[in-house]
């Protein structure tokens, strides 16, 4: 055995990784291959550290971050004079990102947020009567397990993220009484109508490919015509049209499947 | 002794907020661009993403500093291409502290943070300069605003 096999992951050193990076880009070893992953496992857990608020644990977070740094080791090319971190972070940070954005996270978290401002209420509630005085927020922080800006985002802002107003008025564009979204999203049956059921109409929005989010804001809180929509987004008015039906079946899909 | 006070100009579009450079204070600078951002049509991946980069200018400012009285300001000005965040200290050559053990840990771990933080922010947002000068640094990042 020689020396270098003998040392644990966490004593190598740089010029040890450069050394391993050569060999493991000629011989594709697996055993090099996870050394390697161990001793930059540090970067990973620094990196997803970074998006621990979003509301995902840590430890899927490192998960997901090693994937990208595997990538990253299996493409390196040491000879470059690049140093790994700086060629990995990319890598490693894409991957993170792009595991929140296919979890349709942004329909979720909002609701996070929403729950824990009813959390952080309660507690309110409770400590005020408990205590004879209005709490402080490290004391409702503390109660219900979260930290000081978690709560303070939870209380002060968790009406922050913009509630489109489903009576956001849209001009029909044969002049005639001007339709609004619930009517045209609920259009298919009526006892959708309820407000309970369009709470979600803000993030599922946020689901819709760029496109489609545009035409719907365009058509229904800008006040624009198929025609001027098609003459923005440089396309044909039945291509708007079929945009937006296609937006619209969305919508309602994703609202009313709970 | 505290220092934050948030104004909005109307007429600009320009919100202004000075912190304490400590890291107890970088959580409400963060939550000061999440108010100014929710007037925005971001997504909510875009605002994290937003505040996360200025929590990590304001973070790398709080490394910095060996003196207890330096502050932060953080300056957003909206027009209408694009959000511009300029987070700026005033950490003098002379005021600035040895990396801390933490610091120095993770450098030997292979993570250079200083350099790794500027990398991070130019994935987050769309454009990052940063100028240093023997008085302060200023970090300025912009994010194209959604049309």
């Amino acid at each position: 055995m020689t020396p270098t096999t003998q040392k644990k992951a966490q004593d190598w050193t740089q010029d040890d990784a450069e050394t391993l990076f050569a060999r493991y880009a000629r011989s594709h070893e697996t055993q090099m291959r996870d050394r390697l992953v161990a001793m930059h496992q540090n970067l990973v857990r620094y990196l997803a550290g970074k998006f621990v608020n979003r509301g995902e644990p840590l430890e899927d977070l490192i998960q997901v971050g090693t994937i990208g740094l595997i990538n990253a080791i299996d493409r390196f090319d040491s000879g470059r004079g690049t140093k790994f971190s700086t060629y990995a972070t990319p890598t490693i940070v894409g991957e993170i990102r792009r595991y929140f954005r296919d979890k349709a996270w942004s329909l979720k978290v909002p609701r996070r947020l929403q729950e824990l401002n009813q959390t952080a209420s309660k507690a309110q509630e409770a400590l005020s009567s408990k205590l004879g005085r209005p709490p402080t927020i490290q004391e409702v922080a503390q109660r219900i397990g979260a930290t000081e800006e978690e709560t303070l985002e939870a209380i002060e802002l968790g009406n922050a993220y913009d509630t489109v107003s489903l009576d956001s008025k849209m001009m029909h564009d044969s002049d005639s009484s001007p339709l609004s979204l619930a009517e045209f999203v609920g259009a298919e049956d009526k006892s959708l109508l309820s407000l309970e059921a369009f709470g979600d109409l803000d993030y599922a929005l946020e689901a819709l490919d760029p496109r489609e989010r545009a035409i719907i804001i365009h058509r229904f809180f800008k006040d624009m015509s198929q025609a001027e929509v098609a003459k923005q987004l440089n396309i044909s008015q039945m291509h708007v049209s079929r945009l937006q039906n296609r937006a619209l079946s969305q919508l309602r899909r994703l609202m009313v499947s709970e | 002794m505290t220092d934050t006070q948030i104004s909005a100009d109307p007429c600009t579009e320009t919100v202004q907020l000075t912190i304490p450079c400590r890291a107890e204070y970088v959580g409400v600078a963060r939550l000061t661009i999440l108010g100014v951002t929710g007037r925005i049509p971001f997504s909510y991946d875009e605002v994290e993403d937003i505040r996360l980069a200025v929590g990590e200018a304001c973070t790398h400012a709080v490394e910095r500093t060996g003196t207890d009285t330096a502050t932060i300001r953080i300056t957003s000005t909206l027009d209408t291409v694009a959000l511009t965040i300029e987070v700026t200290d005033n950490i003098a050559e002379a005021d600035k502290a040895a990396p801390s053990e933490e610091a120095r840990l993770l450098e030997e771990a292979g993570v250079d943070q200083a350099g790794l933080g500027a990398l991070l922010m130019e994935i987050l947002v769309d454009e990052v300069k940063i100028d240093t000068s023997p008085t302060g640094t200023t970090v300025l990042l912009t994010k194209y605003t959604p049309k």
